[in-house]
């Protein structure tokens, strides 16, 4: 007894030891491969795992472990997290709950209440937690940081960010940086003026925040003409990397406002639409590049960087290798943001090249009309907010894309507080001519494509990459599929019954290597069956 | 008595919707309407609210309540339970839109021709033999029991005279050879990148994997002739009118 007492001591005082998330733990969240502890599963945001026990020769074994269904009838958008046998699920519209990730019992939620009236233009979702220390951090569509215990879901504290009546909200998952959580927020298509957000973990305080608009007399205000600024979007809604090295947070903005009409904003509208470097103590820029200047298509940068050091023309670089929604392929210089490179990876119409500096040399005619202009690539884009990934063994890079477009059409529209801000509306999807969708392996240096793996529909669905050369996707069509990493060839897929438009990971249950992912309401895991 | 009964209904309606009445509906309402209309209820609603991924607008009648009050309403809060958001702008503006909508069906074009002659075509032309009405008839046209409602008489026109000018995904026709060379056709039900669900011209359903299947092909092309030359002018109103009169005999949804 008295031995059996010491033994639960034991267990107990390692289990919550273990389930400190330090800092330092986040710094190699990419190594640790028996939990997925940030969104994209390290700080590089390559969303790859060194787990190797599911493999091309095996993975037609992959069986379901068990399920886990919300009560919701919103889009699920959530990338779990794995921290030491306990899985973190954001449900929409803004809850949480906190699940045995070996059998999908529930240890708790937490339900948010939620006034009447939400301003989110596109379904109220939510894309994922952050942990850091023994906290679980949630954005929420009322744009409030929530911090929970993460033993109780107790609320510990409860800020409000910006004011969800003026079109604010918050879908993105927060990403826990040194004592700090970084945080974007939503509202591009209702004219809010955007930001990225740095909080203590401790206490809710503010620490920094980066207008992503500049306000007249900063730099880059001459980029912006009148008011505009005021209303000229550039939301963060999508989780970016950081770079621990350099001490730089770098993020992706959203489109300007209004979307599809921008004759109220004259000028290249920074920073909307680019890749912004902040330094991680104060938010002061770093570095920017826009890769869309005055946007009248809502390509928005909401694509998560993948932080890659590697030699580039024959010397050792640090690199940002990002495929944008406007289906072009960009490598940065990450150290100062200089343009290196840009090649399509889809079907595009607007634009003839990209300048020496990045710029885009645009087509005529491209601009939305009153009566509609046909342009590739669609109002989605070629690839949107779901995950890429790097693979360090295969060194390719992979990601979803769209091939598909739309017809861009102009109106006329004044801004009005918590109304959409968009300049008229566009045909996003033609019933007569849908597209398709793929996923594409590109080599990262050059953009070529190395292969493809092609599907009906137009996925939604992000894709991780494993040391078992594999990746892992899913389609609109509910199949969640995993390919040899190095040919595209399918080895295995499952029918899961619902929409996917998640992001995978993959984590070790009890040592036996798991695949989540969310499809339609509901939390699936996998692992290699007998 | 009738007096009374009409004054107890009149009391057990909540007072000021009862009174409700569009205070916005100068001609520059409507076209401020159109406008706001056009930026915030297009995309679902279609540019001339002829539906789309939400209903039909221009109908006059309305699944959650046809009067001015209900469209007021439905527009500012949205509908719950369905994926009608609210607009949060003042009542005048929202009472634009409301003047809009109610202008796309002010005055429907009465179709001229005579119903009844029209039905007896529909007949003798073999339209059963595809095209349901009330229960009878085929399945391998679209059931035409309420078309009156959801289609204007220009559209059933021009679907008669030209039938490949709007063809919905349900009525289109795939076409292949399975991996054995037999020759299958049919409409298209559904399909995804493995599988494809089709109603063959015998009524039968098929679900087949597609891997192995050759010269697969999607054509949205309609079957039906077209009417075209085939019938009178005078003919074709009759027949129009006869399809503009196939309504449903309740209320609003």
């Amino acid at each position: 007894m008295i031995i059996r007492c010491a033994l639960l001591a034991g267990v107990l005082g390692l289990s919550t030891l273990s389930a400190q998330v330090t800092f330092e733990r986040l710094l190699h969240a990419a190594e640790d491969n028996a939990n997925w502890l940030t969104y994209s599963g390290g700080y590089r945001g390559w969303r790859y795992s060194s787990l190797e026990q599911v493999r091309r020769e095996n993975a037609g074994r992959l069986r379901i472990k068990w399920v886990y269904q919300m009560a919701t009838t919103q889009m699920v958008e959530t990338t779990p997290l794995v921290i030491d046998g306990v899985m973190y699920v954001s449900e929409p519209p803004s809850n949480v709950v906190a699940l045995d990730a070996a059998t999908g019992r529930r240890y708790w939620r937490y339900q948010r209440s939620l006034p009447d009236r939400i301003n989110v233009c596109c379904g109220q979702v939510n894309r994922g937690v952050a942990v850091l220390g023994d906290r679980v951090f949630v954005g929420t569509v009322d744009a409030h940081l929530v911090a929970l215990d993460a033993r109780t879901g107790a609320v510990l504290w409860d800020r409000a960010v910006a004011d969800y009546r003026t079109g604010h909200a918050i879908t993105v998952a927060p990403l826990a940086v040194k004592d700090m959580i970084v945080c974007g927020i939503s509202g591009g298509e209702y004219g809010i003026r955007g930001f990225l957000d740095a909080y203590e973990a401790a206490t809710g305080k503010r620490r920094w925040r980066f207008w992503t608009i500049p306000e007249p007399g900063q730099p880059g205000s001459q980029t912006w003409s009148g008011n505009a600024w005021k209303t000229g979007g550039g939301p963060t809604w999508v989780t970016g990397s950081y770079d621990a090295a350099q001490n730089l947070i770098i993020w992706g903005t959203g489109n300007p406002s209004p979307d599809w009409n921008g004759d109220s904003r004259p000028g290249d509208n920074l920073y909307t639409d680019s890749a912004i470097a902040l330094d991680a103590d104060t938010g002061k820029l770093n570095w920017y590049y826009q890769f869309v200047p005055h946007d009248v298509h809502d390509w928005d940068a909401v694509q998560v960087p993948v932080l890659v050091d590697d030699e580039w023309q024959g010397r050792p670089r640090k690199l940002v290798y990002w495929a944008h929604r406007n289906a072009f392929y960009y490598v940065l210089d990450r150290e100062t943001g200089k343009f290196l490179f840009g090649k399509p990876f889809a079907t595009q119409t607007w634009a003839r090249g990209l300048e020496a500096d990045g710029r885009p040399i645009r087509l005529p005619n491209i601009d939305p009309t009153p009566e509609g202009t046909y342009l590739w690539p669609g109002v989605q884009g070629a690839t949107n907010w779901y995950s890429p990934s790097y693979n360090p063994l295969t060194k390719l890079f992979y990601l979803a894309v769209w091939e598909n477009r739309s017809v861009y059409r102009k109106g006329e529209q004044e801004y009005s507080p918590g109304n959409r801000y968009i300049g008229s509306v566009p045909l996003i999807d033609l019933p007569e001519d849908p597209g398709h969708g793929a996923i594409r392996a590109l080599n990262p240096k050059t953009g070529e494509r190395v292969w493809e793996y092609r599907l009906q529909t137009k996925p939604w669905a992000g894709v991780l990459s494993t040391g078992g050369k594999l990746v892992f996707g899913g389609s609109d069509e509910g199949y969640l599929f995993a390919l040899d990493a190095e040919t595209g060839r399918e080895v295995w897929r499952q029918n899961l019954g619902g929409i996917i438009r998640a992001n995978p990971i993959t984590y070790l249950n009890h040592g036996r290597q798991a695949i989540a992912i969310a499809a339609g309401n509901a939390i699936f895991t996998f692992e290699l069956g007998e | 008595m009738r007096m009374l009964i009409l004054l107890i209904a009149a009391a057990a309606l909540p007072g000021q919707e009862a009174e409700v009445r569009n205070p916005r509906t100068s001609l520059a309402d409507v076209a401020a309407g159109a406008k706001t209309f056009r930026s915030h209820c297009s995309p679902c609603h279609g540019l001339n609210g002829e539906g789309g991924r939400g209903p039909n607008l221009a109908a006059g009648r309305f699944y959650h309540g046809s009067s001015d009050a209900d469209l007021l309403r439905n527009i500012s809060t949205g509908i719950p339970g369905t994926e009608m958001p609210a607009l949060f702008y003042n009542a005048d503006r929202i009472w634009q839109i409301v003047a809009y909508i109610r202008s796309l069906s002010a005055a429907p074009a009465a179709p001229v021709g005579d119903p009844a002659r029209g039905k007896a075509l529909f007949s003798a032309k073999g339209c059963p033999q595809c095209h349901r009405v009330r229960g009878e008839g085929g399945r391998l046209g679209p059931d035409l029991t309420t078309i009156g409602e959801s289609r204007a008489p220009a559209y059933l026109r021009q679907s008669l005279l030209d039938p490949d000018a709007v063809v919905l995904p349900p009525y289109w026709v795939v076409r292949f050879r399975d991996d054995s060379g037999r020759a299958h056709e049919g409409f298209l039900l559904n399909e995804d990148t493995y599988t494809v669900q089709f109603l063959d011209f015998q009524s039968r359903l098929h679900s087949m994997e597609k891997s192995g299947l050759q010269d697969y092909r999607v054509e949205k092309k309609s079957r039906m002739p077209s009417f075209r030359g085939a019938l009178s002018d005078a003919a074709l109103q009759d027949l129009v009118a006869y399809l503009s009169s196939l309504r449903s005999p309740g209320g609003s949804r």
